[in-house]
Protein backbone atom coordinates (compact mmCIF):
# COMPACT_ATOMS: atom_id res chain seq x y z
CA UNK A 1 0.00 0.00 0.00
CA UNK A 2 2.69 2.39 1.10
CA UNK A 3 4.51 1.36 -1.84
CA UNK A 4 1.65 1.96 -4.02
CA UNK A 5 1.24 5.51 -2.44
CA UNK A 6 5.39 6.47 -2.72
CA UNK A 7 5.28 5.36 -6.82
CA UNK A 8 1.55 7.70 -7.35
CA UNK A 9 3.46 10.25 -5.79
CA UNK A 10 6.60 9.97 -7.93
CA UNK A 11 4.27 9.38 -11.16
CA UNK A 12 2.35 12.94 -10.34
CA UNK A 13 5.72 14.80 -9.54
CA UNK A 14 7.57 13.34 -13.12
CA UNK A 15 3.73 13.80 -15.09
CA UNK A 16 3.64 17.42 -13.69
CA UNK A 17 7.35 18.18 -14.67
CA UNK A 18 7.39 16.93 -17.35
CA UNK A 19 4.22 18.92 -18.77
CA UNK A 20 6.09 22.50 -17.32
CA UNK A 21 8.77 21.65 -19.60
CA UNK A 22 6.95 20.67 -22.62
CA UNK A 23 4.69 24.08 -21.96
CA UNK A 24 8.06 25.99 -21.53
CA UNK A 25 9.28 24.52 -24.61
CA UNK A 26 6.07 24.53 -26.72
CA UNK A 27 5.28 28.01 -25.64
CA UNK A 28 8.49 29.91 -26.73
CA UNK A 29 8.99 27.96 -30.07
CA UNK A 30 5.48 28.44 -31.58
CA UNK A 31 4.30 31.98 -32.53
CA UNK A 32 2.12 34.70 -31.02
CA UNK A 33 -0.86 32.61 -33.11
CA UNK A 34 -0.39 29.42 -31.76
CA UNK A 35 -2.66 27.44 -29.73
CA UNK A 36 -0.87 27.94 -26.12
CA UNK A 37 -0.63 31.67 -26.60
CA UNK A 38 -4.64 31.32 -27.67
CA UNK A 39 -5.68 29.64 -24.23
CA UNK A 40 -3.26 31.74 -22.48
CA UNK A 41 -4.99 34.79 -24.26
CA UNK A 42 -8.33 33.50 -22.96
CA UNK A 43 -7.33 32.89 -19.34
CA UNK A 44 -5.91 36.30 -19.04
CA UNK A 45 -9.01 37.91 -20.87
CA UNK A 46 -11.45 35.78 -18.01
CA UNK A 47 -8.89 36.93 -15.40
CA UNK A 48 -8.80 40.76 -16.24
CA UNK A 49 -12.02 42.01 -14.65
CA UNK A 50 -11.45 39.75 -11.39
CA UNK A 51 -7.53 41.49 -11.35
CA UNK A 52 -8.95 45.00 -11.98
CA UNK A 53 -12.16 44.37 -9.31
CA UNK A 54 -9.35 43.50 -7.20
CA UNK A 55 -7.05 46.33 -7.84
CA UNK A 56 -9.62 48.89 -6.85
CA UNK A 57 -10.57 47.12 -3.62
CA UNK A 58 -7.54 46.88 -2.86
CA UNK A 59 -5.86 50.23 -3.77
CA UNK A 60 -6.12 51.54 -0.16
CA UNK A 61 -4.89 48.81 1.37
CA UNK A 62 -2.08 49.59 -1.24
CA UNK A 63 -1.25 53.32 -0.47
CA UNK A 64 -1.20 52.53 3.35
CA UNK A 65 1.31 50.39 2.61
CA UNK A 66 2.53 52.99 0.66
CA UNK A 67 2.81 55.67 2.82
CA UNK A 68 4.37 53.74 5.34
CA UNK A 69 7.46 52.86 3.15
CA UNK A 70 7.40 56.61 1.67
CA UNK A 71 7.43 57.80 5.09
CA UNK A 72 10.44 55.33 6.06
CA UNK A 73 12.21 56.86 2.80
CA UNK A 74 11.20 60.50 3.26
CA UNK A 75 14.26 61.05 5.60
CA UNK A 76 16.67 59.96 3.82
CA UNK A 77 15.26 61.25 0.59
CA UNK A 78 14.80 65.16 2.08
CA UNK A 79 18.84 65.93 1.97
CA UNK A 80 19.01 64.61 -1.23
CA UNK A 81 15.46 66.65 -2.44
CA UNK A 82 17.35 69.61 -1.42
CA UNK A 83 20.70 69.55 -3.78
CA UNK A 84 17.89 68.52 -6.39
CA UNK A 85 15.56 71.70 -5.92
CA UNK A 86 18.48 74.04 -6.21
CA UNK A 87 19.72 71.93 -9.40
CA UNK A 88 16.53 72.18 -10.87
CA UNK A 89 15.62 75.93 -10.03
CA UNK A 90 18.71 76.32 -12.38
CA UNK A 91 17.27 74.22 -15.02
CA UNK A 92 14.06 75.67 -14.76
CA UNK A 93 15.49 78.99 -16.08
CA UNK A 94 17.22 77.09 -19.12
CA UNK A 95 14.00 75.28 -19.68
CA UNK A 96 12.28 78.60 -20.03
CA UNK A 97 14.64 79.51 -22.84
CA UNK A 98 14.24 76.28 -24.39
CA UNK A 99 10.45 76.37 -24.63
CA UNK A 100 9.99 79.12 -25.79
CA UNK A 101 12.73 78.45 -28.68
CA UNK A 102 10.80 75.20 -29.30
CA UNK A 103 7.18 76.65 -29.29
CA UNK A 104 8.84 78.87 -32.03
CA UNK A 105 10.27 75.85 -34.36
CA UNK A 106 7.35 73.80 -33.67
CA UNK A 107 4.87 76.82 -35.63
CA UNK A 108 7.83 76.71 -37.90
CA UNK A 109 7.64 72.91 -38.74
CA UNK A 110 3.66 72.92 -37.65
CA UNK A 111 4.25 69.88 -35.81
CA UNK A 112 1.10 69.19 -33.46
CA UNK A 113 0.50 70.98 -29.77
CA UNK A 114 -0.60 69.85 -26.45
CA UNK A 115 2.91 68.46 -25.70
CA UNK A 116 2.02 65.36 -27.47
CA UNK A 117 4.35 63.71 -29.11
CA UNK A 118 3.59 64.17 -33.29
CA UNK A 119 1.85 61.19 -34.92
CA UNK A 120 0.29 58.96 -31.42
CA UNK A 121 -2.71 58.87 -29.75
CA UNK A 122 -2.34 58.87 -26.07
CA UNK A 123 -4.48 55.97 -24.07
CA UNK A 124 -4.34 55.72 -20.41
CA UNK A 125 -4.44 52.50 -19.29
CA UNK A 126 -4.68 51.65 -15.13
CA UNK A 127 -2.06 49.13 -14.36
CA UNK A 128 -3.88 46.13 -12.69
CA UNK A 129 -1.20 43.45 -12.13
CA UNK A 130 2.64 43.06 -11.94
CA UNK A 131 4.77 40.20 -12.32
CA UNK A 132 6.09 38.88 -8.81
CA UNK A 133 9.38 38.07 -9.68
CA UNK A 134 12.76 40.60 -8.72
CA UNK A 135 13.22 41.05 -12.05
CA UNK A 136 11.11 43.75 -12.46
CA UNK A 137 9.73 42.23 -15.60
CA UNK A 138 6.13 43.12 -16.54
CA UNK A 139 2.95 44.63 -15.74
CA UNK A 140 -0.47 44.06 -16.74
CA UNK A 141 -2.83 46.94 -18.54
CA UNK A 142 -6.65 46.83 -18.04
CA UNK A 143 -6.37 48.32 -21.80
CA UNK A 144 -6.18 45.67 -24.96
CA UNK A 145 -6.47 45.41 -28.60
CA UNK A 146 -10.03 47.01 -28.26
CA UNK A 147 -8.76 50.01 -27.14
CA UNK A 148 -6.29 50.37 -30.08
CA UNK A 149 -3.47 48.71 -28.61
CA UNK A 150 -1.02 47.28 -30.78
CA UNK A 151 2.13 45.26 -29.62
CA UNK A 152 5.61 47.46 -29.67
CA UNK A 153 3.52 51.08 -28.34
CA UNK A 154 6.36 52.67 -26.45
CA UNK A 155 4.17 52.80 -22.55
CA UNK A 156 4.95 56.15 -20.25
CA UNK A 157 4.18 58.02 -17.66
CA UNK A 158 4.54 62.11 -16.69
CA UNK A 159 7.96 61.30 -15.26
CA UNK A 160 9.49 59.21 -18.51
CA UNK A 161 9.61 56.22 -20.66
CA UNK A 162 8.33 53.26 -18.94
CA UNK A 163 8.54 50.13 -21.79
CA UNK A 164 6.63 49.18 -24.65
CA UNK A 165 3.72 46.53 -25.22
CA UNK A 166 4.52 42.99 -25.94
CA UNK A 167 1.10 40.91 -26.25
CA UNK A 168 -2.21 42.17 -26.01
CA UNK A 169 -5.70 40.59 -25.69
CA UNK A 170 -8.99 42.35 -26.21
CA UNK A 171 -8.72 43.69 -22.74
CA UNK A 172 -5.90 43.43 -21.37
CA UNK A 173 -2.33 44.28 -22.34
CA UNK A 174 1.23 43.27 -21.26
CA UNK A 175 3.94 45.81 -20.99
CA UNK A 176 7.43 44.74 -20.83
CA UNK A 177 9.33 47.32 -18.69
CA UNK A 178 12.47 49.13 -19.68
CA UNK A 179 13.93 47.05 -16.43
CA UNK A 180 13.59 43.91 -17.75
CA UNK A 181 16.21 41.56 -19.11
CA UNK A 182 15.08 41.29 -22.76
CA UNK A 183 14.92 45.62 -22.87
CA UNK A 184 17.27 47.55 -24.80
CA UNK A 185 15.88 50.78 -26.37
CA UNK A 186 17.78 53.05 -28.55
CA UNK A 187 18.42 56.57 -26.50
CA UNK A 188 20.34 59.47 -26.77
CA UNK A 189 22.15 61.65 -24.18
CA UNK A 190 20.65 65.48 -24.53
CA UNK A 191 22.41 68.62 -25.24
CA UNK A 192 24.84 67.88 -27.29
CA UNK A 193 25.87 63.72 -25.79
CA UNK A 194 26.67 60.28 -27.66
CA UNK A 195 23.48 57.72 -29.01
CA UNK A 196 23.49 54.65 -27.20
CA UNK A 197 21.44 51.46 -26.19
CA UNK A 198 19.43 51.75 -22.91
CA UNK A 199 19.39 48.64 -21.16
CA UNK A 200 18.53 47.20 -17.40
CA UNK A 201 21.36 46.40 -14.70
CA UNK A 202 18.50 43.41 -14.10
CA UNK A 203 17.24 43.31 -10.37
CA UNK A 204 17.99 47.36 -9.81
CA UNK A 205 15.05 49.22 -10.77
CA UNK A 206 16.85 52.81 -9.75
CA UNK A 207 19.84 51.83 -12.35
CA UNK A 208 19.92 51.76 -16.07
CA UNK A 209 23.13 51.60 -18.41
CA UNK A 210 23.65 53.58 -21.60
CA UNK A 211 25.81 50.93 -23.44
CA UNK A 212 27.45 51.19 -26.55
CA UNK A 213 28.28 54.26 -26.34
CA UNK A 214 32.12 55.92 -27.91
CA UNK A 215 34.72 55.95 -25.27
CA UNK A 216 35.76 58.95 -26.45
CA UNK A 217 31.93 60.77 -26.54
CA UNK A 218 32.33 63.33 -23.48
CA UNK A 219 28.82 62.13 -21.14
CA UNK A 220 28.36 64.73 -17.96
CA UNK A 221 26.53 63.60 -14.78
CA UNK A 222 23.25 64.93 -14.60
CA UNK A 223 22.70 64.99 -18.79
CA UNK A 224 18.95 63.87 -19.21
CA UNK A 225 18.80 60.86 -21.55
CA UNK A 226 15.98 61.01 -23.80
CA UNK A 227 14.85 58.04 -26.87
CA UNK A 228 16.65 58.24 -29.95
CA UNK A 229 13.96 57.27 -32.20
CA UNK A 230 16.02 56.78 -35.02
CA UNK A 231 14.42 56.04 -38.62
CA UNK A 232 16.01 53.51 -41.09
CA UNK A 233 13.98 52.98 -44.41
CA UNK A 234 10.94 51.06 -43.91
CA UNK A 235 12.41 50.51 -40.77
CA UNK A 236 11.73 52.82 -37.41
CA UNK A 237 12.30 52.53 -33.87
CA UNK A 238 9.10 51.65 -32.04
CA UNK A 239 10.14 54.85 -29.36
CA UNK A 240 10.08 58.10 -30.94
CA UNK A 241 12.38 60.62 -30.46
CA UNK A 242 12.04 62.58 -27.54
CA UNK A 243 10.62 60.79 -24.97
CA UNK A 244 12.23 60.98 -21.37
CA UNK A 245 14.16 57.87 -20.23
CA UNK A 246 16.15 59.12 -17.11
CA UNK A 247 19.39 60.87 -15.57
CA UNK A 248 22.91 60.22 -16.38
CA UNK A 249 24.19 59.27 -12.57
CA UNK A 250 27.85 58.30 -13.36
CA UNK A 251 29.76 57.57 -16.14
CA UNK A 252 32.60 55.02 -15.65
CA UNK A 253 35.11 54.43 -18.93
CA UNK A 254 37.33 51.41 -18.84
CA UNK A 255 41.02 51.69 -20.12
CA UNK A 256 40.42 48.34 -22.14
CA UNK A 257 36.96 48.78 -22.76
CA UNK A 258 36.08 50.37 -26.74
CA UNK A 259 32.67 51.01 -24.68
CA UNK A 260 31.80 53.51 -22.36
CA UNK A 261 29.37 52.55 -19.89
CA UNK A 262 26.76 55.13 -18.19
CA UNK A 263 24.59 54.64 -15.63
CA UNK A 264 21.24 56.23 -15.87
CA UNK A 265 18.51 56.79 -13.06
CA UNK A 266 15.30 56.25 -14.75
CA UNK A 267 12.64 59.27 -13.83
CA UNK A 268 9.80 56.77 -13.94
CA UNK A 269 9.55 54.56 -11.23
CA UNK A 270 8.48 50.90 -12.48
CA UNK A 271 7.85 49.97 -9.01
CA UNK A 272 4.52 52.24 -8.25
CA UNK A 273 2.65 52.33 -11.51
CA UNK A 274 -0.90 52.93 -11.27
CA UNK A 275 -1.80 54.75 -14.86
CA UNK A 276 -0.07 54.95 -17.52
CA UNK A 277 -0.20 56.47 -21.16
CA UNK A 278 0.14 54.57 -23.84
CA UNK A 279 1.32 55.82 -27.40
CA UNK A 280 -0.70 54.39 -29.77
CA UNK A 281 0.23 54.53 -33.74
CA UNK A 282 -3.00 53.04 -35.11
CA UNK A 283 -3.67 54.46 -38.48
CA UNK A 284 -0.68 56.73 -37.57
CA UNK A 285 2.65 54.69 -39.35
CA UNK A 286 2.86 51.76 -41.25
CA UNK A 287 6.36 51.38 -40.97
CA UNK A 288 8.06 48.21 -39.24
CA UNK A 289 9.38 48.79 -36.21
CA UNK A 290 12.27 47.48 -34.01
CA UNK A 291 14.12 48.02 -30.85
CA UNK A 292 14.09 46.99 -27.45
CA UNK A 293 13.42 43.18 -26.85
CA UNK A 294 14.92 39.66 -28.28
CA UNK A 295 14.24 41.81 -32.12
CA UNK A 296 17.56 43.62 -30.76
CA UNK B 1 -6.09 14.99 3.20
CA UNK B 2 -9.49 13.68 1.97
CA UNK B 3 -10.31 15.15 -1.37
CA UNK B 4 -13.19 15.82 -2.53
CA UNK B 5 -15.41 17.82 -5.01
CA UNK B 6 -16.33 20.86 -2.89
CA UNK B 7 -12.54 20.44 -1.65
CA UNK B 8 -11.55 21.06 -5.01
CA UNK B 9 -14.00 24.08 -5.40
CA UNK B 10 -12.15 25.59 -2.23
CA UNK B 11 -8.49 24.44 -3.40
CA UNK B 12 -9.54 26.14 -6.73
CA UNK B 13 -11.08 29.30 -5.39
CA UNK B 14 -8.02 29.80 -2.28
CA UNK B 15 -5.35 29.25 -5.47
CA UNK B 16 -7.51 32.05 -7.57
CA UNK B 17 -7.94 34.69 -4.82
CA UNK B 18 -3.88 34.23 -3.79
CA UNK B 19 -3.07 34.74 -7.47
CA UNK B 20 -5.53 37.75 -7.83
CA UNK B 21 -4.19 39.29 -4.22
CA UNK B 22 -0.74 38.69 -5.16
CA UNK B 23 -0.61 40.52 -8.60
CA UNK B 24 -3.28 43.25 -7.53
CA UNK B 25 -1.86 44.04 -4.29
CA UNK B 26 1.22 42.21 -2.68
CA UNK B 27 3.32 42.82 -6.15
CA UNK B 28 2.20 46.34 -6.15
CA UNK B 29 3.71 47.06 -2.96
CA UNK B 30 7.40 47.73 -1.89
CA UNK B 31 8.32 46.99 1.63
CA UNK B 32 12.52 48.31 2.18
CA UNK B 33 13.25 47.69 -1.50
CA UNK B 34 11.38 44.83 -2.06
CA UNK B 35 7.85 42.98 -3.15
CA UNK B 36 6.50 39.73 -0.78
CA UNK B 37 5.44 37.45 -2.67
CA UNK B 38 2.68 35.04 -1.09
CA UNK B 39 1.92 32.50 -3.76
CA UNK B 40 4.96 29.94 -2.51
CA UNK B 41 3.78 30.53 0.97
CA UNK B 42 0.16 29.41 0.02
CA UNK B 43 2.08 26.32 -2.02
CA UNK B 44 4.11 25.52 0.69
CA UNK B 45 0.78 25.50 3.20
CA UNK B 46 -1.37 23.38 1.17
CA UNK B 47 1.89 21.10 0.53
CA UNK B 48 2.06 20.91 4.56
CA UNK B 49 -1.60 20.38 4.88
CA UNK B 50 -2.23 17.67 2.28
CA UNK B 51 0.98 15.76 1.24
CA UNK B 52 3.31 15.85 -1.31
CA UNK B 53 0.60 15.20 -4.50
CA UNK B 54 -1.81 18.16 -3.45
CA UNK B 55 1.32 20.68 -2.96
CA UNK B 56 2.73 19.23 -6.18
CA UNK B 57 -0.30 20.02 -8.36
CA UNK B 58 -1.36 23.24 -6.37
CA UNK B 59 1.87 24.89 -7.00
CA UNK B 60 1.37 23.91 -10.82
CA UNK B 61 -2.08 25.38 -10.98
CA UNK B 62 -1.02 28.40 -9.26
CA UNK B 63 2.37 28.61 -11.39
CA UNK B 64 -0.05 28.36 -14.59
CA UNK B 65 -2.50 30.53 -13.59
CA UNK B 66 0.22 32.74 -13.03
CA UNK B 67 1.76 32.59 -15.95
CA UNK B 68 -1.61 32.78 -17.68
CA UNK B 69 -2.59 35.90 -16.34
CA UNK B 70 0.67 37.66 -16.81
CA UNK B 71 1.00 36.89 -20.45
CA UNK B 72 4.73 35.04 -19.51
CA UNK B 73 6.35 32.10 -20.90
CA UNK B 74 3.82 29.54 -19.31
CA UNK B 75 5.72 26.25 -17.28
CA UNK B 76 8.37 28.72 -15.65
CA UNK B 77 6.48 29.51 -12.69
CA UNK B 78 4.37 25.94 -12.43
CA UNK B 79 7.80 24.54 -13.02
CA UNK B 80 9.51 26.68 -9.92
CA UNK B 81 6.13 26.49 -8.07
CA UNK B 82 5.60 22.70 -8.02
CA UNK B 83 9.00 21.94 -7.02
CA UNK B 84 8.19 24.23 -3.52
CA UNK B 85 4.76 22.31 -2.71
CA UNK B 86 6.13 19.49 -3.40
CA UNK B 87 9.05 19.70 -1.21
CA UNK B 88 6.63 21.02 1.46
CA UNK B 89 4.74 18.20 1.33
CA UNK B 90 7.28 15.70 1.33
CA UNK B 91 8.65 17.40 5.09
CA UNK B 92 4.62 16.46 5.96
CA UNK B 93 4.97 13.02 4.96
CA UNK B 94 8.39 12.79 6.25
CA UNK B 95 8.25 14.70 9.84
CA UNK B 96 5.70 15.43 12.60
CA UNK B 97 4.67 19.28 11.91
CA UNK B 98 5.02 19.48 15.77
CA UNK B 99 6.15 23.29 15.95
CA UNK B 100 4.20 26.33 15.01
CA UNK B 101 7.12 27.74 13.94
CA UNK B 102 7.81 24.50 11.17
CA UNK B 103 5.07 26.19 8.63
CA UNK B 104 6.83 30.06 8.53
CA UNK B 105 10.69 28.00 8.52
CA UNK B 106 9.36 25.81 5.63
CA UNK B 107 7.67 29.01 3.91
CA UNK B 108 10.69 31.36 4.14
CA UNK B 109 12.80 28.45 2.73
CA UNK B 110 11.05 27.42 -0.22
CA UNK B 111 10.12 31.00 -0.48
CA UNK B 112 14.18 31.78 -1.01
CA UNK B 113 14.56 28.41 -3.09
CA UNK B 114 11.72 29.49 -5.49
CA UNK B 115 12.84 32.89 -5.72
CA UNK B 116 16.49 31.24 -7.06
CA UNK B 117 14.48 29.02 -8.99
CA UNK B 118 12.94 31.35 -10.70
CA UNK B 119 15.71 33.60 -11.20
CA UNK B 120 17.41 31.01 -12.61
CA UNK B 121 15.57 29.53 -15.20
CA UNK B 122 15.25 32.87 -16.33
CA UNK B 123 18.97 33.12 -16.64
CA UNK B 124 18.98 29.82 -18.24
CA UNK B 125 16.48 31.43 -20.39
CA UNK B 126 18.88 33.73 -21.36
CA UNK B 127 19.43 37.20 -19.98
CA UNK B 128 21.66 39.92 -22.02
CA UNK B 129 21.89 42.30 -19.52
CA UNK B 130 23.95 42.53 -16.37
CA UNK B 131 22.56 41.45 -13.13
CA UNK B 132 22.59 43.34 -10.35
CA UNK B 133 23.62 42.05 -6.93
CA UNK B 134 20.22 43.73 -5.39
CA UNK B 135 18.53 40.42 -6.88
CA UNK B 136 20.36 38.93 -3.87
CA UNK B 137 19.31 40.95 -1.61
CA UNK B 138 15.72 41.10 -2.99
CA UNK B 139 15.93 36.90 -2.71
CA UNK B 140 16.23 37.23 0.95
CA UNK B 141 13.75 39.79 1.58
CA UNK B 142 11.53 37.67 -0.46
CA UNK B 143 12.52 34.93 2.07
CA UNK B 144 11.55 37.58 5.02
CA UNK B 145 8.00 38.50 3.87
CA UNK B 146 7.23 34.82 3.44
CA UNK B 147 8.30 33.72 6.57
CA UNK B 148 6.07 36.26 8.30
CA UNK B 149 3.86 36.00 5.85
CA UNK B 150 3.19 32.84 6.75
CA UNK B 151 2.09 33.37 10.31
CA UNK B 152 -1.74 34.75 8.99
CA UNK B 153 -1.76 32.39 6.01
CA UNK B 154 -1.03 29.15 6.98
CA UNK B 155 -4.23 29.17 9.65
CA UNK B 156 -5.94 30.66 7.04
CA UNK B 157 -5.55 28.04 4.62
CA UNK B 158 -5.78 25.13 7.32
CA UNK B 159 -9.11 27.08 8.28
CA UNK B 160 -10.73 26.69 4.49
CA UNK B 161 -9.60 22.93 4.44
CA UNK B 162 -10.41 21.83 7.70
CA UNK B 163 -13.03 19.50 6.14
CA UNK B 164 -11.07 17.71 4.46
CA UNK B 165 -8.08 17.71 7.25
CA UNK B 166 -7.19 14.67 8.48
CA UNK B 167 -5.74 14.40 12.26
CA UNK B 168 -2.71 12.87 12.18
CA UNK B 169 -1.31 10.59 14.30
CA UNK B 170 2.41 10.02 14.74
CA UNK B 171 3.42 6.61 12.15
CA UNK B 172 5.89 4.10 13.78
CA UNK B 173 9.36 4.92 11.91
CA UNK B 174 8.48 8.21 11.24
CA UNK B 175 10.69 11.11 12.60
CA UNK B 176 9.02 13.40 15.20
CA UNK B 177 11.54 16.10 14.64
CA UNK B 178 13.69 16.91 11.50
CA UNK B 179 17.26 15.26 12.02
CA UNK B 180 16.37 13.42 15.27
CA UNK B 181 18.63 11.05 14.56
CA UNK B 182 21.61 13.46 14.01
Amino acid sequence: MYRKQVRRRRAVLVLLVIVSLVLLSSHFSEGSSGPLHAIQRGLATILAPIEEGADRALKPARDLVGWFDDTFDARGENESLKTEVQDLRERIVAAEAATKENEQLRGLLKLGEGGGIAGFESVTARVIGRSPTVWYSTVTLDRGSSSQLAVDDPVVTGDGLVGRVTETTAGTAQVTLITDHRSAVSATAVPDGPSGVVKPEVGDPQDLLLDFIENESQVREGQTVVTAGWTSGRLSSAFPYGIPVGRVTEATIGEQETYARVHVEPFADVRDLDFVQVLTTAGAADGASADIGAEG
Amino acid sequence: MIITPKIVLRLALLMLVAVVVQLAFFSRISLLGASPNVLPVVVVCLGLLGGAVVGAVCGFAVGFLLDSALLQTLGVSSLVLLTAGYLAGRYRESFDVTSPLIAPALAGSLTLLASAGFAAVQLMLGVESPVSLLVLRELVMQAIFGLLLAFPVYPLVRRVLSPALVEDTPRRGRLPIPFRTA
